[in-house]
């Protein structure tokens, strides 16, 4: 019999939508379950954060990180799990850049609070919550920068497929490398030469099933996202979101998708200013917490 | 990462903030063909300009990748200059055209970010023009001494 691999799976500030992902393996997960053996996994399992605190450190196997940190206690985690666990997985867009919560870095952490607890239209009588709590973290960062990770593996989230590849790949002992492709490389729509005069909204004027949704007009972000969902969202017409993340070796997804909007865009600057009135929102939907404009503002924060 | 993120906290703010006489040290990105040729007239024609510029040469402005600026911020430059040829004079026919679209969608996003969209600044300068580039540089080294250090500057 195989000796079966120690597993903790943890979540931090997330939608735990990459739990959803795992589960949704369904009869599959047989495969690969002989083979697990599950220590600590809030998610389904009543395990405390105690219980992980007690086990020797290293002697975890695999450790998957689902999340970001978005209080004090998940950053307590994090590092917890980076003590207890041999390899540890950035599991999902959140681990990896900070997730969609990071576009909130676009703003100070008093104006977010104040916006959720005191002013938002449901509240009455609102209060910032602060006693028996962990505290909140100034911005989110990507995981990747608080400790380090052994493997990345992006994904919003991630697919029950990739999640598959992933674990045999790790229980076997095999690399998990992240693939060169992109999203366009996946999709089976026919693509032109370039060149967009106009930018539609999703829901502004009729798709042809057939061609290019970006040749179209449709901000579709798939040139400039890792292709491992197999092209989803485009195969059913709606546009690539870039919730994957860059491929690797792209240092900031927004700048690149800026770079080559410039390139086919045959518009005035000014039009194709206006047709994007949240560039941040549009174009770093889940990593804006790895970008150089988020690392910029938390260096001015430190400065003050 | 941690052992970094110590240091140059203190150094930034005893050095830099605290020196009257700023001088900001910025980035200037000029074209092969126009820009990095008008300089070089600037200079041959003894024109006077602030030595705050600090001259990449790259092929066409249509090389320059938003990150690069971006990269540029983040490392500690007080401004970003690209300067490239007037639309219609590009060398490679539309690198600057596309240049401008993308400076257009990034000082947006700059702005967005909460962070000054001055300090980054487009130009065109030919050739011939040694002294509008030399009025460009001079226009931006006053705006980004107004606007005082990058906050994001470590010390050298």
């Amino acid at each position: 019999m195989i000796m079966a691999k120690r597993i903790a799976l943890a979540q931090l500030t997330s939608c735990w939508g990459c739990d959803q992902s795992l589960v949704d393996l369904h009869l599959t997960l047989l495969e690969v379950l002989p083979q697990l053996e599950i220590v600590y996994w809030p998610a389904v399992v009543d395990y405390k954060l105690k219980d992980l605190e007690a086990m020797p450190d290293e002697s975890i196997h695999i450790g998957l990180v689902e999340g970001s940190c978005r209080t004090k206690e998940d950053v307590h985690l994090l590092k917890l799990m980076r003590k207890k666990a041999k390899i540890l997985v950035a599991w999902g867009s959140c681990s990896c850049y900070g997730g969609v919560q990071g576009l909130g870095n676009q703003w100070e952490l008093k104006e977010l609070l104040e916006r959720k607890f005191l002013k938002a239209d449901t509240v009455e009588d609102g209060r910032i919550p602060e006693e028996e709590m962990p505290g909140f973290t100034e911005s989110v960062v990507p995981n990747t920068e608080i400790v380090k990770f052994d493997v990345p593996f992006p994904g919003c989230p991630p697919t029950s497929e990739n999640t598959l590849e992933a674990l045999s790949a790790l229980l076997t002992g095999k690399p998990y490398d992240l693939p060169e492709k992109t999203v366009c490389d996946q999709c089976p729509k026919e693509r032109k030469e370039k060149s967009i005069t106009k930018f539609k909204r999703a829901h502004e004027g009729h798709i042809d099933p057939d061609k290019c949704l970006l040749d179209q007009g449709y901000l579709c972000l798939g040139f400039a996202t890792i292709g491992m969902c197999g092209a989803q969202c485009p195969t059913v017409n709606t546009p690539c979101k870039g919730c994957f993340g860059p491929p690797p070796g792209i240092k900031d997804h927004g700048a690149k998708i800026i770079s080559a909007l410039g390139a086919i865009a045959d518009m005035d600057p000014e039009e194709l200013e206006k047709a994007f009135p949240d560039p941040i929102g549009s174009f770093y939907f889940t990593d804006y917490g790895a970008s150089y404009l988020s690392k910029i503002r938390d260096k001015e924060r430190e400065e003050k | 990462m941690t052992a970094t993120s110590q240091e140059p906290k203190t150094a930034t703010k005893s050095k830099r903030k605290k020196a009257k006489g700023f001088e900001p040290r910025i980035v200037a990105f000029c074209c092969n063909w126009c820009s990095y040729a008008g300089a070089d007239l600037a200079g041959t024609s003894r024109m006077q300009m602030p030595p705050n510029v600090r001259i990449i040469r790259v092929n066409c402005t249509g090389r320059i990748d938003p990150s690069f600026i971006l990269d540029a911020l983040n490392q500690g430059a007080d401004g970003v200059l690209i300067s490239g040829c007037h639309p219609g004079d590009c060398h490679y026919s539309t690198g600057n055209l596309k240049m401008q679209a993308r400076f257009a969608l990034l000082q947006k996003m700059v702005e967005s970010a909460g962070l000054e969209p001055e300090r980054i600044r487009l130009q065109w300068a030919s050739a011939a023009e040694g002294d509008v580039f030399t009025e460009g540089v001079k226009t931006m080294v006053e705006t980004v001494k107004r606007l005082g250090p990058n906050p994001a500057g470590e010390s050298d």
